[in-house]
């Protein structure tokens, strides 16, 4: 029974919902409203074993779905967050030099130091357990934790290859220790901001889903489950002002993010209603590119009102 | 649904292949699992889920759309649902179709020699050359020698004059009678190459110094990893998939039915806003260079193409403008638009012959640095 098999057969009893509909009110009672094919896309993910794969512009709730995964299903959140460099050091494991070169000079010092193997010095003990290893090891008692790797865009292509490989088969080959595998695959979730293309093998390895920008309607019902207190109509008005604004030629669309950031900051400034002049004094909040805002004055605030 | 759900399944992805997008055989198997988790009468789910498992580009979507209608009208036909999921469950057990991805048509054609090699023909303008010239110089342009040029990444690697102790490797060697004697390994950064971004301007004025310049990106393609041609005049059009054919014969015919504003008027401000908007979060990284073909006669708004030079100058790590006027000696940058753009240039450079486009090499070849 390979590894994919055993999965299916652990979810049966664990807390995965094991139905579109369930799994839709499970994320929302995590206040995570996901468009209909997001559902069945984090769905198929689960059941079918794979790893799940979002792209999307910044801030439309890629890295979300794996806190609310997590959360969900009452796993560990495991999160590796690339950069450009990103190695095998830092996202499998690292050996603790220091405390290496001291085992070797305890052991000198106790006159053992002629009889000192590689084992003494490269054992599991000695071993950094990085995000990657850690998600592996999790396993061990059969629970499924969520491992998050965020945008991996950032990283390059060398580790897009070992990536690949570690998503196939969840074992890792340590030289020194031995094989780890994992007894169950963890729950992945990547996520990319789409600053460069990442390789056709490793998106066809996985669920791939492209998040939009919400519709005013699903937006309007985010702002209201994240913002208590805050009025129907005014959710209304900015999540329609929002996707005027992104269908403007802007540097930098807004996000979800930053209609939540906006509503927030219009109850703060106890602000009922969206104005022109409201606009004009929280523009700062939603565009952060100052060529996007002149651009949005020039075009004149009112056209956002509606 | 049909007799066969799986042979739906199987021709619903050739459908798609034959549109042009990869579905491999493992996918295909996965689509048929889906149907184990989803309700196949309920269009929505069927649409997601297979989605989800074939495309991996938000631009395939509307290909994908037009081909799931016509796959869904054959696939959802009466039949009790009990049935059909039973048939496709034991459909899923057996092992994926294997269906053939038919082989790519090559064309075989052979590169002419043009006539002996006449030393002045590197020398002259293209505009100068009659065919049997031309031939010979496109011969030289996609044979030249590059040397790549190179950068450091962030990455390390072993490396015996490296500047950086390898921890990892000296605690290796450390172990065993040794005695107190450390033999350190070192590492350094790895070296890398620059990506190229090739911009061509295909308006009328270009048109000779384009066809050469195409020749030197195509071969520019064969050389160096990463390089990335867009031609532009009315559009910018992205050509760097119809350039990676091995015969520049062929990889030229396909980017002049790939372009479709050949000739036309040039609004360069508004090419570089669509490179800028679309692609240069995507190829940016890496520091590239960036390579520029055109003589600056523009008919669109100056100001937006000096604004779009300035972008574009930020995000990569050097500009090198080609204009072919620029190889006559009284040569000025006197039009409007290469006034725009020439505060953001690093290095303004001739290409109206053989040894111009040596030139351009020679100085991608100088460009180091570490960012």
């Amino acid at each position: 029974m390979n590894i994919r098999q055993r999965s299916v057969r652990h979810m049966l009893s664990s807390v995965i919902p094991s139905s579109i509909q369930e799994l839709a009110t499970g994320l929302s009672k995590e206040s995570y409203l996901a468009a209909d094919d997001l559902t069945v896309a984090i769905h198929l993910a689960l059941h079918l074993g794979r790893p799940l794969f979002l792209e999307g512009e910044a801030g439309v709730g890629k890295t979300e779905v794996a806190k609310v995964l997590a959360s969900m299903t009452g796993q560990e959140l495991i999160r590796l967050q690339c950069y450009e460099g990103l190695d095998v050091g830092q996202a499998l494991y690292e050996w603790d030099y220091a405390r290496q070169m001291m085992e070797i000079r305890l052991l000198e010092a106790r006159g053992e130091g002629q009889d000192a193997t590689a084992r003494d010095i490269m054992s599991r003990e000695f071993l950094i357990a990085r995000p990657l290893l850690q998600a592996i090891e999790a396993t061990a008692d059969g629970s499924r934790p969520v491992l998050l790797v965020d945008e991996l865009d950032r990283a390059d292509e060398e580790f897009e290859a070992f990536l690949l490989e570690l998503l196939s088969d969840f074992q890792v080959s340590i030289p020194e220790i031995g094989t780890v595998k994992a007894e169950v695959p963890p729950v992945v979730v990547l996520t990319s901001n789409r600053t460069r293309e990442i390789h056709d093998a490793l998106k066809r390895r996985c669920i791939y889903h492209w998040i939009d920008y919400p519709s005013p309607d699903l937006e309007s019902s985010i702002v209201l489950k994240k913002v208590p207190g805050i009025e129907a109509d005014l959710a209304r008005s900015l999540a329609e002002a929002m996707q005027r604004l992104r269908a403007m030629d802007l540097f930098k669309p807004p996000g979800v993010a930053e209609t939540l950031d906006w509503a927030e900051s219009l109850e703060l400034l106890q602000e009922g209603a969206l104005s022109p002049r409201v606009i004009d004094r929280t523009l700062g909040v939603i565009l952060k590119y100052k060529d996007d805002i002149d651009s949005v004055r020039e075009a004149g605030l009112d056209a956002l009102v509606g | 649904m049909t007799a066969s759900p799986i042979r739906d399944l199987a021709s619903f992805a050739n459908a798609l292949r034959g549109r042009g997008l990869t579905v491999t055989p493992d996918q295909v198997s996965e689509m048929a699992q889906s149907f184990l988790y989803i309700d196949p009468s309920q269009r929505d789910q069927v649409y997601a889920a297979l989605r989800a498992l074939s495309i991996t580009d938000p631009g395939h979507r509307r290909i994908y759309d037009e081909e799931f209608r016509l796959f869904f009208e054959a696939f959802h036909r009466p039949g009790s649902t009990t049935e059909q999921h039973s048939r496709l469950a034991s459909v899923t057990e057996h092992k994926p179709i294997i269906e053939a991805i038919p082989e790519e048509v090559t064309d075989e054609t052979t590169t002419q020699a043009g006539a002996s090699a006449v030393e002045n023909v590197a020398a002259r303008d293209f505009t100068s050359l009659d065919d049997s010239d031309l031939a010979e110089a496109r011969r030289m342009v996609s044979t030249m020698l590059w040397q790549p040029s190179n950068f450091r990444t962030r990455r390390w690697a072993p490396n015996k004059g490296g500047r950086r102790p390898d921890l990892r490797r000296t605690l290796h060697g450390a172990i065993g009678p040794e005695g107190d004697l450390l033999a350190i390994r070192m590492k350094d950064r790895r070296i890398r190459q620059r990506p190229l971004i090739v911009l061509a301007d295909i308006s009328g004025s270009m048109e000779r110094y384009a066809e050469m310049f195409l020749v030197f990106a195509h071969a520019a393609q064969h050389r160096i990893q990463h390089v990335e041609v867009f031609t532009f005049s009315t559009h910018l059009t992205r050509i760097t998939p119809e350039l990676q054919k091995r015969d520049p014969k062929v990889a030229l015919s396909r980017v002049s039915t790939a372009v479709t504003d050949w000739s036309g008027g040039t609004k360069i401000g508004e090419a570089l806003a669509d490179w800028n908007k679309s692609w240069s979060r995507r190829m940016a990284r890496g520091r590239p260079i960036a390579l520029i073909l055109s003589d600056g006669w523009d008919c669109g708004d100056p100001d937006l193409l000096g604004d779009e030079m300035a972008r574009l100058a930020r995000s990569v790590h050097k500009v090198i403008w080609l204009n072919p006027l620029a190889a006559r000696a009284e040569y000025q940058p006197a039009t409007r638009g290469m006034k725009a753009v020439l505060p953001h240039i690093d290095h303004l450079l001739p290409a109206a012959s053989v040894h111009d486009l040596a030139g351009v090499v020679r100085l991608l070849e100088s460009i180091t640095g570490e960012r």
